[in-house]
C-alpha cells in the first residue's frame, strides 16, 4: 500500500534524482562485488546488506518514474511500486547496517558512489519519517536542546568550566576577534573530555587566538545521518551564525567524521556559507602546527608497547586527511607504530559510524563487525590504537569493553597533547 | 520461405532495423540522463580531479583487470573477476581482431585492420563462452547475486550468449549448414542490439559517467581512486 509518507519518500528521490544519481544507478552491471566490501555483508552474510542492494528503493522510484525499462517492468508486473512496507525493510538496512563508508566505491569496477547514493536513500527514508526511533530521537534533541545527548546549554557551560579547572586548559567562550572557532561534539564534552582539555592545550601552547562558542557548540550533525536535508542545514548553520558573529577566519572541527564531511564538503552545495570562512579539521590543523613549528613534540613519547593507527571514513578515505595523522605518529611512537592492513583509503571501517553506534537495535551488527576489526588489531599485535575520529572511538572504546581486549583507544589530540615539549 | 531468403532478410532489413532501434534507443538514454541536469559542485577541491580521473581510468583498463588479486575483495569474487575479465577480453579481441568482424568494420567505416589468426581467435572464442557458462552458474548459485538478479538479468546473458555460441559454431565450420548458422548468427546479433538500449548491457556507455564521477570525487579529496 502506497500512503502519504511513501509518496513523500519517492518525491525526495525524484528531486534528488539529477544526472549525477540516474547515469550511476544506470552503470551497475549487477555484479554484486560490492556484497565483499561491505562489513556488514562479511560480518554477517546477509546478502541484503549488499550496498547495491540498499539502493532498490531509489533505482525503482528513478526506474519506475525516467525510464523505459522501469515503465515496461511496472506494465508487466515485473515489479511493483514501493510501499511503505519497503519503506519500513530498507530503513533497517539503510540505517543499522550501513555506516555510509563508501568503501563499497572504491572497489565497484563501475566507480559507483555507492555510499553518497545510499545517503539519498536516507534521504527518502528520514522525508517519510521511516528512521529507528533512537536515531529520531537523538536528532529531535539536537533539533530542540542543542545537542543529540541532551546537553543543555548550562550543561554545556558547567561542563567547560569543569574540564578547564580539571585539566587546567584556558578554553576561551565567545571570544570576538579570534581566529578560530573550535566545535566540539557532545561524546568528546561527555565522554571524552581529555580529547577536549588536549585541544585546547596544544592551541594554547601554539599561541592559537581561538574560541568555542555557546551557540555553536555542537558539531554533530544528526541532521546529515538521517539526511534530513533541512536539520543538517539547520545544526551547520548554528555554528556558520556563530563563526560569522564572531568573525573567525576558520572553524576548526573536532575529531567527527560525518561533522568533517557535511562541513567541508556537503555545506557549500546545499545552503550559504559564510565567505572567506576555510573549513579545518583538528587533526590536520595539529599536524600543520607541527610542520610551521608552532608546537614541539618529545620524539618517541610513545615507544614501548606497539600502536596502530584506524582510519576513519569520513576523515581518511572521504576527507584525503591520510598523511598528516601518520606523519604525527612516526614522532610519537617512530619504532612502535604499525599499520594494520587493508589501511588508508582501502580501510575496514569501525562499524559504529553513521548513526549506527545511536541505535540500539543494531548493537548486534556493529559487534559483529568489530570482531573484524579485533582480527586486524591482533595481526599486528596492538596494545594500543589512535584515531582521529570520536564516532570511532566511542565504537572502539564500547567494543573494547564488550570483548574484553587488553587494547587502549587514544584520541589523536590527546596523545599529541602529552607529548609537548 | 527457405533458408537463403531467411538469410538476406537477416543480413539485410533486421539488422539495419536492429542498428537503428540500437543507436536510437541509446541516444534517447543517454539524452535522457544528461537532461536530468547536472549540479555544480560548490565545495573546493583539496586535491586535483583530473589527477583522480586519470588514475582511476588506468587503474581500471591496465591494472585491475590483469592482476585483480591487488583487490582484497577479490577473494569470494574469484569468478567474477576472471570469468568476467576473461569474457569481456575475449569479446574485445574476436569483436576487434576477428577477421570476419573486420569486414564488418570496413564496410562500417571504409577501413580496416589486420585480424589475429585463426587459433587464436578460436582459443578466444572457447575462452568466452566458457566464461559466459561459469558467469551463469555462479549468478545461479551465489546468495547475494541470486537475489540481485531479475528477469531482465538473465535475458541480457540469453542475449549476448546467443550471438557468441552461433558465432563460435560458424567459424568452426560445425553441423550447420552456412546459410542456417549464418542466419542464426544475424538473428542473434539483432535481438542483441534491440534489447542493448532496455538493459543493463548499456553498461558500457554509463561506465564512462561513473568512472569519471569517482575518479573526480577521489581526486578532489585528494585520496586515490
Amino acid at each position: 500500500m502506497k500512503s502519504q509518507k511513501t509518496q513523500s519518500a519517492i518525491n525526495t528521490y525524484l528531486k534528488e534524482t539529477g544526472g549525477w544519481v540516474a547515469s550511476q544507478l544506470e552503470a551497475c552491471t549487477r555484479c554484486g562485488i560490492c556484497a565483499e566490501a561491505c562489513h556488514f555483508y562479511q560480518a554477517l552474510g546477509n546478502p541484503e546488506y549488499a550496498p547495491i542492494w540498499k539502493l532498490e528503493p531509489l533505482r525503482r522510484a528513478y526506474e519506475q518514474r525516467f525510464t523505459v525499462a522501469g515503465k515496461l517492468k511496472l506494465a508487466l508486473g515485473l515489479e511493483k511500486k514501493l510501499a511503505d512496507s519497503d519503506l519500513e525493510h530498507w530503513s533497517k538496512i539503510v540505517y543499522e547496517a550501513c555506516t555510509v563508508c563508501n568503501k563499497c566505491a572504491h572497489v565497484c569496477p563501475m566507480g559507483i558512489q555507492l555510499g553518497p547514493l545510499i545517503h539519498e536513500v536516507r534521504a527518502g527514508m528520514a522525508a517519510a519519517g521511516v528512521v529507528p526511533a533512537d536515531l529520531a530521537e537523538a536528532t529531535e534533541k539536537q533539533k530542540t536542546i542543542g545537542s543529540p545527548l541532551g546537553v543543555t546549554d548550562e550543561m554545556w557551560r558547567e561542563r567547560i568550566d569543569w574540564i578547564t579547572d580539571e585539566w587546567e586548559a584556558q578554553i576561551p567562550i565567545d571570544k570576538a576577534g579570534a581566529e578560530s572557532l573550535v566545535v566540539f561534539t557532545s561524546i568528546e564534552l561527555m565522554k571524552f573530555p581529555d580529547n577536549l582539555a588536549a585541544v585546547a592545550r596544544i592551541l594554547n601552547r601554539a599561541g592559537e587566538n581561538w574560541t568555542v562558542s555557546s551557540t555553536g557548540r555542537e558539531v554533530v550533525n544528526f541532521g546529515y545521518f538521517e539526511a534530513d536535508e533541512e536539520l543538517t542545514r539547520l545544526f551547520m548553520y548554528r555554528v556558520f551564525k556563530a563563526a560569522e558573529e564572531l568573525g573567525v577566519k576558520r572553524i576548526i572541527i573536532s575529531e567527527c567524521g560525518h561533522a568533517y564531511d557535511a562541513f567541508r564538503w556537503a555545506a557549500p552545495n546545499m545552503m550559504k556559507v559564510p565567505k572567506g570562512v576555510e573549513i579545518a579539521h583538528i587533526s590536520e590543523y595539529i599536524h600543520q602546527l607541527w610542520k610551521t613549528g608552532r608546537i614541539k613534540l618529545k620524539e618517541g613519547a610513545f615507544d614501548g608497547e606497539t600502536i596502530t593507527f584506524h582510519d576513519s571514513c569520513k576523515i581518511q578515505r572521504r576527507g584525503g586527511i591520510i598523511k598528516q595523522p601518520r606523519e604525527l605518529l612516526r614522532v610519537l611512537a617512530p619504532r612502535s607504530f604499525k599499520e594494520m592492513t587493508p589501511n588508508k583509503e582501502q580501510s575496514l571501517c569501525c562499524g559504529g559510524g553513521g548513526g549506527v553506534i545511536s541505535i540500539k537495535e543494531a548493537d548486534a551488527n556493529r559487534y559483529a563487525v568489530f570482531e573484524m576489526k579485533i582480527e586486524q588489531l591482533q595481526e599486528v599485535q596492538a596494545r594500543a590504537v589512535c584515531m582521529v575520529c570520536s564516532n570511532c572511538r566511542l565504537q572502539f572504546v564500547d567494543s573494547v569493553g564488550h570483548f574484553n581486549l587488553p587494547v587502549k583507544v587514544h584520541g589523536l589530540a590527546e596523545l599529541v597533547s602529552k607529548a609537548l615539549v | 520461405m527457405n533458408w537463403t531468403n531467411i538469410l538476406n532478410f537477416s543480413r539485410g532489413p533486421l539488422l539495419h532495423v536492429a542498428m537503428i532501434i540500437f543507436v536510437a534507443g541509446l541516444s534517447y538514454r543517454l539524452v535522457r540522463v544528461l537532461l536530468l541536469g547536472w549540479a555544480r559542485d560548490r565545495a573546493k577541491n583539496k586535491g586535483s580531479k583530473l589527477w583522480g580521473v586519470i588514475v582511476n581510468y588506468l587503474k581500471g583498463l591496465f591494472v585491475l583487470p590483469f592482476i585483480p588479486w591487488v583487490r582484497r575483495t577479490f577473494r569470494h569474487n574469484e569468478l567474477t573477476f576472471i570469468a568476467g575479465g576473461l569474457f569481456h577480453l575475449s569479446l574485445f579481441l574476436v569483436l576487434v581482431f576477428g577477421t570476419a568482424h573486420i569486414l564488418v568494420w570496413k564496410s562500417l567505416w571504409g577501413f580496416g585492420w589486420k585480424g589475429l589468426p585463426t587459433p587464436i581467435l578460436a582459443f578466444f572464442s572457447a575462452v568466452g563462452i566458457i566464461s559466459m557458462i561459469v558467469l551463469l552458474i555462479n549468478r545461479l548459485t551465489h546468495p547475494v547475486l541470486k537475489m540481485l538478479t531479475k528477469f531482465p538479468v538473465w535475458i541480457n546473458w540469453l542475449v549476448v550468449f546467443l550471438p557468441m555460441i552461433t558465432g563460435f559454431i560458424m567459424a568452426r565450420h560445425l553441423w550447420f549448414r552456412y546459410e542456417v548458422i549464418f542466419s542464426l548468427h544475424l538473428i542473434s546479433v539483432s535481438l542483441l542490439l534491440i534489447w542493448v538500449p532496455f538493459g543493463r548491457i548499456s553498461h558500457f556507455l554509463f561506465y564512462f559517467f561513473s568512472k569519471t564521477i569517482h575518479g573526480a570525487q577521489a581526486g578532489k579529496r585528494a585520496v586515490t581512486p
